[in-house]
C-alpha cells in the first residue's frame, strides 16, 4: 500500500493542537463539517445522493432488480450494499477485489439501513416466495478526506429517498416511490486520549484510526455500532460518545431533511 | 512449587523490582506472559513456560547456514529473525582461501554465538570463540527454548551431570537446540534423558531420577549386548 | 416465517436466566503444531483457535520495522452451519476477522517484535450464534499459551434484546429473532475490567438498553475470564507438578 507520507508529517502538529483543546481546522470537538447534499444526479439510477462532508464527497447509486426472495423471508424484498474504494478517491486506494477497509464500510452502512427497517421491504414483494426487488445500494467514494463513513450512511438514505421503483420498465406494474419509513443517521468519532473528535478529516486521522461509529434512528435509538481500530476504549468513554451520537445524529438528520426537501432533482440552489 | 502467572496478574508494587516478564504500568508491576513467579524481596521475575527464542547477546546459538552471500551466511536460529554471519566473524585460520560456500554452505549446522542485535531486531553471529564450530558429526535436537534453563541446570549442573555420566559431548543452544556427540547408544540415552528434563524439571529429586535413569539405561545395553554376543 | 416466542415464563428458550451463559468447556494446548492453541465449547459453538509466532513474515514488504505484525483470519468450516457454507472468506468473515484483530492488537505487546509476525488462526467447526466472542475467548487463551507478551487478557461475549428484555450470550434462535446484537470484548487484567476492545451492535436498542447491556456483558465476561484462567492452569499446572 503506498505510504500517505504527509499524514506522518502531520501526526505531531494535529495531537499537540488537540491537546492544546482545538481542532486543526477550528471546529468545535463535537461539530460536524458542512454537509452539503444533491440527489436525483444520476439519470440512469433509480435513486442517488451526492453528498460533501466538507471535501470528503461520496456518490451513492441506488439500482433495483427483480429477483427471487431468500427462502427464510419469502415476502420481503432484499437490500445489497456495496463500496468500491476506487483509487481516484485517495492516494492509500489501490485498484483490486474489495478490501477489508470497503467491507466494513459496506457493512455498517447497510446495518444502519436494515435495522431501522428504513425501507419497508415487505411493499416490495411482487410475487410471494417467487419475485421480490432487489435494491442495490452502491456506494462509490471520490474523495476521501476522512470520514467516508458519515458521508456514505447519509448519501445512502438520501438516495433511497430519491428511489422510484422501475416497475413500468420491468413489466410489474406502475413506478412507485420507494417506501422509506425510517431517516438512520450515522456518527463517527475519533478518540484521541481523553477527547472525543466528531465527524473526523483525514489529517486529523493521522493521529490513528481509533474511530467508534453509532446509528441511531429517528427515535433516537440506537440501530448499529462499530469500533473500528486498533485501540481500547474506557467504558466511560463509551457512554459519552453514545450519547453525544444520538443527538448528533438528531442534528444532522434535520439539516439533511432540509436539504432533501428544497434540492430534489440535482438543483444547487446556491448557484 | 512456584505460582503460576498469566499477561496482567499483579506480581509487584515497586516498580524498582521489575525484571524479565513484567512491565510497569501505573507505579505497578504485571506480568507481561504466562509463566512461573520468581519473587524475592529485591526483584520480581516471570520465568517463561512457553515461547519462541529471543535472542540475547552473548547467547550460544545452534542454526542452519539457508543462504550463502558474498560476505557471510544467512543464518536460521529457529527464532522469528534470523541472523546474519559475516565473513570477518568466522575465525580466519580456518577460511584457508576457501570460497564462501566452501566454507559453509546452504544446510550446514553451526554452534555460534549472538555478537550483537540492533534496534532494529537485525542479529549478527560471530563464530570466534571457543565453543563455536560448524556441525558435521553427532545429533541435534529440539526442545522447547523456554526450557533451556532447566536442561542446563543450576550451574550447568545437568549438563555436567550427563556428560560426566555418559562420557560424551553436549553443547546447549540458548534457542532449544541441542547438539550431542559420541558414542551413538549413549548419545540416545542423552536425548531421552533431556526429554525428561524438558517435561519434569523444578520437581524434587529430579537430578537422582536422572543418574537413576541413566544408570538402569546403560545396564540395559549392557544387558542386551551381552545377549546379542551370547 | 413466524417469530416464536423467545421467553417463556420468565426462562429462556433453552432453560437458562437472562444473565446466564450457556455451557462452556475450554482445553489449552489441543494443537501439536502451533506454538499456542485452544479448543473451546460454549452451548453448540465448537471453535478451535491456533497461534504461530512471532516468527519471520513474508513476503519481507509485510514486515513492519517497528513492531509485529498482528493477522487474525476467522474462518467457518463449511460443515459449520444447516446449509453448506462455500469455503474460504466471504464479506462477513473479512470483517469479523477485522474487528477482531483490532480488538487484540492494542494488547499484545507488539513493538518488542519489530519485523515479526504473530498469526491467529481460528476456525468454526460448528456455529451456533456469537461465534466471533467463542472465536476471541478461543484465540486469547492460544495466545496465552504461544507465551505471547500482554498487557492482560482479552475475553468476549455478546448480549442481546429478546422480547424486549436485554440477555447473556444469546442463542442461534434470540440471534435470529432477537430485535437486537451486541457482540463486546474487554481487555481485564488482573482480576479487572479494564477497557473494551471489542463493540459491535446491530438491531435496535434505547440508550439506556445498550447500557444496561454493557453491564451485562461486564459480568458475563468476567465469568469466561474465570474460566478461561482456570483452563491454563490446569494444563500447566499438571505439567509443573
Amino acid at each position: 500500500m503506498p505510504e500517505d507520507i504527509l499524514m506522518d508529517i502531520k501526526r505531531d502538529y494535529v495531537l499537540s493542537r488537540i491537546r492544546a483543546g482545538e481542532r486543526i481546522d477550528g471546529r468545535n470537538f463535537d461539530e460536524f463539517r458542512k454537509v452539503e447534499v444533491k440527489t436525483g444526479i444520476i439519470e440512469k439510477a433509480e435513486g442517488s445522493a451526492l453528498v460533501k462532508l466538507g471535501n470528503t464527497q461520496v456518490v451513492v447509486g441506488v439500482k433495483m432488480q427483480v429477483g427471487e426472495p431468500f427462502p427464510d423471508t419469502p415476502n420481503m424484498g432484499i437490500i445489497i450494499t456495496n463500496a468500491e474504494l476506487v483509487p481516484l478517491a485517495s492516494p492509500t486506494f489501490e485498484p483490486g477485489p474489495p478490501d477489508e477497509n470497503s467491507i466494513e464500510l459496506a457493512r455498517v452502512v447497510d446495518r444502519g439501513i436494515r435495522e431501522s427497517e428504513a425501507v419497508d421491504l415487505e411493499k416490495l414483494c411482487i410475487e410471494e416466495g417467487e419475485k421480490v426487488w432487489i435494491v442495490f445500494i452502491d456506494i462509490h467514494a471520490l474523495d476521501d478526506d476522512g470520514n467516508l463513513m458519515d458521508a456514505s450512511s447519509i448519501a445512502a438514505i438520501s438516495a433511497l429517498m430519491n428511489t422510484t421503483v422501475p416497475a413500468e420498465r420491468f413489466g410489474v406494474g406502475e413506478d412507485f416511490k420507494l417506501p422509506i419509513r425510517d431517516f438512520p443517521i450515522s456518527v463517527t468519532s475519533l478518540v484521541v486520549d481523553d477527547r472525543i473528535l466528531v465527524d473526523p478529516c483525514r489529517d486529523e486521522m493521522s493521529v490513528g484510526k481509533n474511530l467508534m461509529t453509532i446509528t441511531s434512528d429517528e427515535e433516537g435509538n440506537v440501530v448499529a455500532m462499530q469500533k473500528s481500530g486498533s485501540y481500547l476504549m474506557a467504558e466511560e468513554k463509551f457512554y459519552e460518545l453514545l450519547d453525544l451520537s444520538v443527538a448528533k445524529a438528531k442534528e444532522i438528520r434535520e439539516n439533511v431533511r432540509e436539504q432533501l426537501k428544497g434540492g430534489e432533482n440535482g438543483e444547487d440552489e446556491e448557484s | 512449587m512456584r505460582k503460576i502467572v498469566m499477561p496482567g496478574d499483579l506480581i509487584a508494587k515497586n516498580p524498582k523490582v521489575a525484571g524479565h516478564g513484567t512491565y510497569v504500568e501505573g507505579g505497578k508491576v504485571y506480568a507481561k506472559y504466562l509463566g512461573l513467579l520468581d519473587k524475592t524481596d529485591t526483584s520480581v521475575r516471570v520465568i517463561p513456560l512457553k515461547g519462541r527464542y529471543i535472542p540475547f547477546p552473548g547467547d550460544v546459538v545452534i542454526g542452519i547456514v539457508r543462504e550463502v552471500t558474498a560476505n557471510g551466511w544467512v543464518v536460521d536460529i529457529y527464532s522469528p529473525y534470523r541472523a546474519f554471519l559475516p565473513i570477518s566473524e568466522y575465525p580466519e585460520n580456518a577460511i584457508k582461501n576457501r570460497k564462501v560456500n566452501e566454507i559453509l554452505d546452504i544446510g550446514d549446522a553451526i554452534i555460534a554465538k549472538v555478537l550483537n542485535i540492533d534496534p532494529k531486531m537485525k542479529v549478527t553471529l560471530t563464530m570466534k570463540d571457543r565453543v563455536c564450530k560448524p556441525v558435521r558429526v553427532g545429533r541435534v535436537i529440539a526442545i522447547n527454548p523456554a526450557r533451556v534453563p532447566r536442561v542446563i541446570g543450576k550451574k550447568g549442573s545437568m549438563i555436567k551431570l550427563l556428560k560426566s555420566e555418559l562420557g560424551i559431548q553436549i553443547v546447549v543452544g540458548q534457542n532449544g537446540l541441542i547438539w550431542i556427540n559420541g558414542d551413538r547408544k549413549k548419545v540416545s540415552i542423552a536425548e531421552e534423558a533431556i526429554y525428561i528434563i524438558e517435561e519434569e524439571a523444578h520437581t524434587e529429586g529430579l537430578t537422582d531420577r536422572i543418574t537413576e535413569f541413566i544408570k538402569n539405561k546403560k545396564g540395559e545395553d549392557k544387558n542386551g549386548e551381552a545377549k546379542a554376543d551370547s | 416465517m413466524e417469530k416464536p416466542k423467545l421467553i417463556v415464563d420468565g426462562k429462556r428458550l433453552d432453560g437458562r436466566g437472562f444473565e446466564e451463559l450457556r455451557p462452556i468447556k475450554i482445553e489449552v494446548g489441543v494443537l501439536k503444531r502451533a506454538d499456542g492453541s485452544c479448543y473451546l465449547e460454549m452451548g453448540k459453538n465448537k471453535i478451535i483457535a491456533a497461534v504461530y509466532g512471532p516468527r519471520e513474515v513474508h513476503p519481507r514488504h509485510l514486515q513492519d520495522p517497528s513492531k509485529a505484525v498482528i493477522r487474525y483470519r476467522y474462518n467457518m468450516a463449511p460443515f459449520s452451519v444447516e446449509e453448506r457454507k462455500k469455503p474460504g472468506p466471504d464479506r462477513r468473515s473479512v470483517e469479523i476477522s477485522k474487528v477482531s484483530r483490532e480488538a487484540l492488537e492494542p494488547v499484545i505487546m507488539k513493538e518488542l517484535f519489530p519485523r515479526s509476525g504473530i498469526d491467529v488462526f481460528v476456525e468454526v467447526l460448528q456455529a451456533d450464534a456469537g461465534t466471533r466472542t467463542a472465536c476471541l475467548n478461543a484465540a486469547s487463551v492460544a495466545l496465552i499459551d504461544a507465551g505471547v507478551m500482554m498487557k492482560g487478557i482479552v475475553t468476549a461475549v455478546a448480549v442481546a434484546k429478546v422480547d424486549g428484555q436485554i440477555v447473556l450470550d444469546p442463542m442461534k434462535e434470540e440471534d435470529f429473532y432477537g430485535e437486537a446484537d451486541m457482540p463486546v470484548a474487554f481487555l481485564i487484567r488482573n482480576d479487572q475490567i479494564e477497557s473494551i476492545a471489542l463493540l459491535q451492535m446491530d438491531g435496535r436498542m434505547t440508550v439506556e438498553e445498550v447500557k444496561k447491556g454493557i453491564e451485562l456483558a461486564k459480568k458475563g465476561a468476567m465469568e469466561i475470564y474465570r474460566m478461561q484462567r482456570e483452563a491454563v492452569m490446569k494444563k500447566y499446572v499438571k505439567e509443573e507438578e
